[in-house]
């Protein structure tokens, strides 16, 4: 497989979990990204998105401010946002959103920003990058399909949605309108089938993983309840492996199986990856160069099984 | 013939007369929860599909639907004083269902602002407001992820404003407007001494 000739380029905005304890996520999104036409620039000086539930729930005016500054940076750049994470979509992609159609946001926002000599304009765009692969616009399933040179044949695989990139959907502006369908979407799946994979339906899929809104910080024992239950859940499907499209959701089910081990007595060991990770095993690429020896979880069984 | 504009005068003044003030009630207190959150909180009916739509509701006391009659009814302090009111996972399953189309996540998230103001927040919400303080993260870098980030032939450090500090005194001038470091020291220091 040839490396196709980039035609899309956006700043690649990291956040905090990513590149602080799943780099391979960050280098899987870069190399697997780049297979398939779309390059992805750092976006220099960004900082924490800010986290919109711990952040926001403290002062929704400093939330505005903060990912309006991570927004001036790419709009200097004069490029389109991508970014890996639902936590970070809701907050970049949302205040670009709230701050492009209420004047009184935006006009607040750049009050605080003057003081750093920045400006607002509300000129570039913020894209997920599993909204990216399956939009045929910049990449598409078929173009997904073309680029596995290692299907994952036989592999069972459960998707977790996570909840940020589609919820609440009535905001959300998705190019096609199957992706915003909020009770029983399918796109992540047919994505998870492109790449040879066996896509698992289990019990109440778009539950929340559990971590979100700092109850993870909160409260650890009632978030990880949450994530258990969809444990279970996906454990009753039989599913070899778990996807998902968030780094804070892969944190939450990948370390978090460590802490139901230790606060509940329970083990489940299944494999958590981020589906730009299982995009680059597909794409032909080793194990440590996707950085997945760095999970909680083992992901040896499921190698083993796919490679 | 009936009346098409507007109410008679007594049906008026008896609806006034059957809104719900208690000594302990804040009147305006939905007026502030929807000039934050921008949705519609007091069209809220009870129906309590959000409750039903909520992954908290199952193990806890955090019923939403009650916090929700708590903002119409004006109940502030026993809504902010209430802990269940940081259990949301900030889901929108709750917004995507309501039949009303109020943003009941919102309504929350508008709560916990106002709940700030009275120094009523967990102290893990100001920890990340004191670490996005000190490096531009909530989750920060460390020795064992740089050896790692290595290995996969990434920059030791991210580009974000760990390769760039530079980029912190901007970051730290928009948290100082809004005083949010003193406030999370303050209340660190308070609750930990």
């Amino acid at each position: 497989m040839s490396e196709s000739k980039a035609n899309h380029t956006f700043a690649f905005y990291l956040g905090c979990i990513a590149p602080n304890r799943y780099p391979g996520c960050e280098s899987a999104a870069i190399k697997t990204c780049k297979k398939l036409g779309i390059d992805l620039v750092p976006l220099k000086g960004a900082s924490c998105c800010p986290a919109p539930g711990a952040f926001g729930a403290i002062d929704l005016n400093v939330w505005y401010a903060m990912a309006a500054r991570n927004l001036v940076l790419a709009e200097q750049m004069k490029m389109d946002i991508a970014l890996l994470c639902n936590g970070c979509y809701k907050s970049i992609w949302e205040v670009n959103h709230k701050l492009k159609h209420n004047k009184d946001l935006r006009d607040g926002v750049n009050e605080v920003l003057k003081e750093i000599d920045m400006e607002y304009k509300g000129t570039c765009n913020v894209y997920h990058i599993a909204e990216l692969l399956y939009n045929e616009k910049y990449v598409g399933v078929n173009k997904v399909r073309d680029s596995v040179v290692t299907p994952m044949t036989g592999a069972r695989i459960a998707v977790h949605y996570g909840c940020h990139l589609t919820k609440p959907h009535k905001d959300r502006e998705f190019e096609k309108s199957i992706m915003l369908n909020t009770e029983h979407p399918s796109w992540m799946e047919e994505l998870v089938a492109a790449i040879g994979a066996t896509p698992v339906e289990y019990r109440n899929k778009m539950q929340c993983c559990g971590a979100g809104g700092g109850v993870r910080g909160y409260d650890i024992v009632h978030s990880l309840d949450i994530t258990n239950e969809k444990m279970i859940n996906i454990m009753e499907a039989k599913a070899d492996a778990l996807t998902n499209i968030c780094p804070f959701c892969q944190l939450q089910f990948d370390r978090g199986q460590i802490e139901i081990k230790e606060k509940f007595g329970i083990s489940y060991d299944l494999p958590v990856l981020h589906f730009c990770e299982l995009l680059g095993l597909a794409q032909g690429m080793s194990p440590q160069e996707l950085g997945l020896d760095l999970h909680a979880i083992s992901c040896e069984p499921f190698l083993q099984k796919v490679l | 013939m009936a009346r098409t504009k507007g109410y008679p005068e007594a049906l008026e003044k008896k609806l006034k007369d059957q809104r719900f003030y208690r000594e302990d009630s804040t009147p305006d207190f939905v007026n502030r929860i929807e000039k934050i959150s921008r949705t519609m909180a007091h069209m809220c009916f009870q129906c309590g599909t959000c409750t039903g739509s909520c992954p908290s509701a199952p193990r806890s006391s955090y019923r939403i639907r009650k916090f929700m009659r708590r903002a119409v009814l004006g109940l502030e302090n026993e809504a902010l004083t209430d802990p269940d009111l940081w259990l949301c996972t900030t889901c929108y399953s709750c917004t995507d269902r309501c039949p009303r189309d109020i943003a009941p996540t919102d309504v929350i998230m508008a709560m916990r602002n106002i709940a700030f103001t009275h120094d009523i927040v967990p102290v893990n919400f100001l920890k990340t407001v004191q670490a996005i303080y000190k490096t531009g993260h909530g989750v920060p870098n460390n020795d064992v992820n740089r050896a790692a980030r290595e290995k996969l032939g990434l920059t030791r450090d991210p580009p974000t404003t760990h390769m760039y500090p530079e980029y912190m005194p901007g970051i730290r001038k928009i948290l100082d407007h809004y005083h949010m470091k003193e406030n999370a020291d303050r209340i660190v220091k308070e609750r930990e001494g």
